[in-house]
């Protein structure tokens, strides 16, 4: 792990799913502390891809490095970045059997060792950066979605991670909820958490993104600062996505 | 708006309908123990329990406890409830055990495990449970007589039975050890489901459930050593003499064919349940623990495991509930369960009504209590404000 190297480097990465070809060659440099949005159609391979960061899907051609690690079949190397890449998932999933506090204690204790004492004050202080200390002691069933996405939010950062990985994290919630995860997304950029996000909230990425990237049928189009990519798209494949997200 | 005349009230209609049915069902029960009643005084057979204090005059071929023919019909009685009880804590322990590693083997990835799981299961559930039995035991028959026992390790194998190396401890002294490691492990069970007192501290609730069964295994060991006569050695290993082995514990091959084949087809079921648990397990769960960097046995026992046994455990209960009843088919093959000490009582006695009363009303405080206690754990680890298990 080494923290001078681009945070995240990927280089012609292809997926496979059967016969069907869900990345084709993607190509994406992650600098420390940048702030990237992908957006795309459904079935473009989003998804796919940052889920290939941290190795929820293996990919089968092209290489992967975070900080200058390879991934590969080394199951230690797999392990080595999960602990410094964390993910927030559409769903939460967060685990239902454990209360909130439990959830964001758990892989601190099992994977970093970290006494009890100190992994629960560390997950209080990230529980009141996202604004739900008093709920530490509920279980994730009694909680609202956009509560239980920070929730899932302050799992991931107890972990203290370089990366932060987001699978559509707004799309679950109901309307009036979205502001409340966006607005703890916009903190988390502000204090410079390189952080890669797979998003259809355009107003977000606007205001946080160093740099937006669109994808469609499992290529990169188009990849280029928000002022230029909202302004001024170059293909027509982006102008016509933007015309449908942003239309109405 | 007005109240409805009475009789169109829905709870005074409700009211009615509950109040003559219950009137029937009490006029039906009285009927006919009165019924019975006159007819077994007609045929000049006393009814009423004074029986269960009369010498049997016959003899149980496996108890717990030491049985002889003086003892009257209520000890004869609770040994064989006794035995039925040891015989499903053998068997269900053993079931779940083999369901375990079954389920997990059908729902794994390797594709041989995934065969040989499948294979498994078609074999032991498609036959019926008394098949697979007399098999067992024609087996165990087959094997050779006592002069030619197989010796393996210290133990003996032939037709007559097991024959493993004992303690020399009384047999009073293992009943009681068992008593006391059964209410060990009931306390830890308790401890670890109950919610009181509120705000105990997780790790002293932990540490409190493992010390629970540390306390009751070390007062067992105790217990056993205290009745250790210090002029025998502590292993009485079996030997043959003559026509037949001595020494020894002996595992008679009615309870161990019995054991084995309710332990087999139940594993099969419970194979099927576990799997269905693991399958009921939302797949985000287990990802969002991959990705936080937990190890695959950590994923496995902090988040699948725990989800997956809240799924399986209704359908556990059932399927508990029915494999405690075939213990009964012991009488098959001559195991003295209750079921079959009951019978052989009748027989004796001529008291069938009054036998059959107390087979019933001890076959429903078995399930009832299992029933009880497992949906009391149920609810004690239910998923909090979830309606099912919470796959989101």
């Amino acid at each position: 792990m080494d923290l001078t190297a681009p945070a995240i480097e990927i280089r012609n990465l292809d997926k496979y799913y059967g016969a069907f070809q869900a990345l084709r060659g993607i190509d994406l440099r992650v600098a420390r502390g940048e702030r990237v949005v992908i957006c795309g159609p459904s079935g473009s391979g989003k998804s796919t891809m940052i889920r290939c960061i941290n190795q929820l899907e293996e990919h089968d051609g092209g290489e992967i490095r975070v900080f200058g690690t390879l991934l590969d079949d080394n199951l230690g190397s797999i392990d080595e970045i999960r602990r410094e890449v964390g993910m927030v998932f559409q769903q939460f999933n967060l685990f239902p059997h454990m209360t909130v506090l439990e959830n964001c204690t758990l892989a601190p204790m099992l994977v970093r060792r970290t006494p009890r004492t100190e992994a629960e004050a560390v997950a209080m202080r990230y529980l009141e950066k996202v604004r739900i200390p008093d709920q530490a002691g509920k279980y994730p069933g009694q909680l609202s979605g956009g509560q239980q996405q920070r929730v899932a939010i302050a799992r991931a950062l107890c972990m203290q991670p370089e990366i932060l990985l987001f699978d559509e994290p707004t799309s679950a919630l109901d309307p009036e909820m979205i502001a409340e995860v966006l607005d703890v997304m916009v903190t988390l950029a502000q204090e410079g958490m390189t952080m890669v996000c797979v998003t259809h909230e355009m107003g977000f990425a606007r205001k946080v993104a160093d740099r937006v990237i669109f994808m469609d049928n499992g290529e990169i189009i188009e990849e280029a600062p928000p002022g230029e990519f909202f302004d001024a798209p170059k293909s027509e494949r982006t102008r016509l996505f933007l015309s449908q997200v942003l239309g109405h | 708006m007005a109240a409805p005349p009475l009789w169109r009230s829905k709870s005074t209609r409700a009211f009615m309908f509950q109040s003559v049915f219950l009137a029937a069902l009490v006029a039906a029960v009285l009927g006919a123990t009165l019924t019975a009643r006159s007819n077994l005084a007609a045929q000049g057979l006393t009814s009423g329990f004074a029986f269960l204090w009369k010498n049997t005059g016959w003899e149980m071929n496996f108890t717990l406890l030491k049985v002889a023919p003086t003892d009257p019909y209520w000890w004869f009685l609770l040994m064989g409830f006794c035995n039925t009880l040891f015989m499903g804590l053998i068997s269900l322990a053993g079931a779940s055990g083999i369901g375990l590693l079954v389920g997990l083997m059908r729902s794994g990835r390797n594709p041989a495990a995934r065969l040989l799981g499948t294979i498994y299961i078609e074999l032991f559930r498609n036959l019926p449970l008394i098949l697979q039995l007399f098999f067992w035991y024609a087996l165990a028959n087959a094997l050779p007589n006592p002069r030619q026992a197989i010796a393996f390790g210290g133990a003996l194998i032939s037709s007559r039975g097991i024959y493993l190396p004992g303690l020399n401890v009384s047999q009073g002294a293992v009943a009681l050890t068992a008593a006391i490691l059964l209410a060990g492990a009931g306390l830890a069970v308790w401890i670890a489901a109950t919610r009181r007192p509120q705000g105990l501290d997780p790790v002293r609730r932990r540490r409190l459930v493992l010390i629970a069964p540390g306390i009751a295994i070390l007062a067992g060991v105790l217990a056993l050593a205290a009745s250790h006569d210090p002029a025998l050695p502590w292993l009485t290993l079996p030997a043959t003499t003559g026509l037949k082995i001595e020494g020894g514990v002996r595992i008679q091959p009615e309870f161990y064919c019995l054991a084995f084949a309710i332990t087999t087809y139940g594993g099969a079921y419970i194979g099927e349940i576990v799997r269905g648990g693991f399958k009921a397990v939302g797949r985000g769960q287990t990802e969002a623990a991959r990705a936080l960097g937990l190890s695959p046995w950590q994923v496995f026992s902090r988040v699948r495991m725990p989800l997956a046994f809240r799924a399986m455990l209704p359908i556990l209960i059932n399927q508990y509930v029915w494999l405690i009843k075939a213990t009964t088919l012991g009488i098959a093959v001559g195991f003295s369960d209750f079921f079959m000490v009951i019978a052989s009582s009748i027989t004796h006695s001529g008291q069938t009504l009054e036998f059959i009363a107390i087979l019933m009303g001890g076959f429903l405080a078995i399930n009832f209590t299992l029933a009880a206690v497992l949906n009391r754990l149920n609810r004690a680890i239910a998923l909090k404000g979830h309606q099912a298990t919470g796959t989101t």
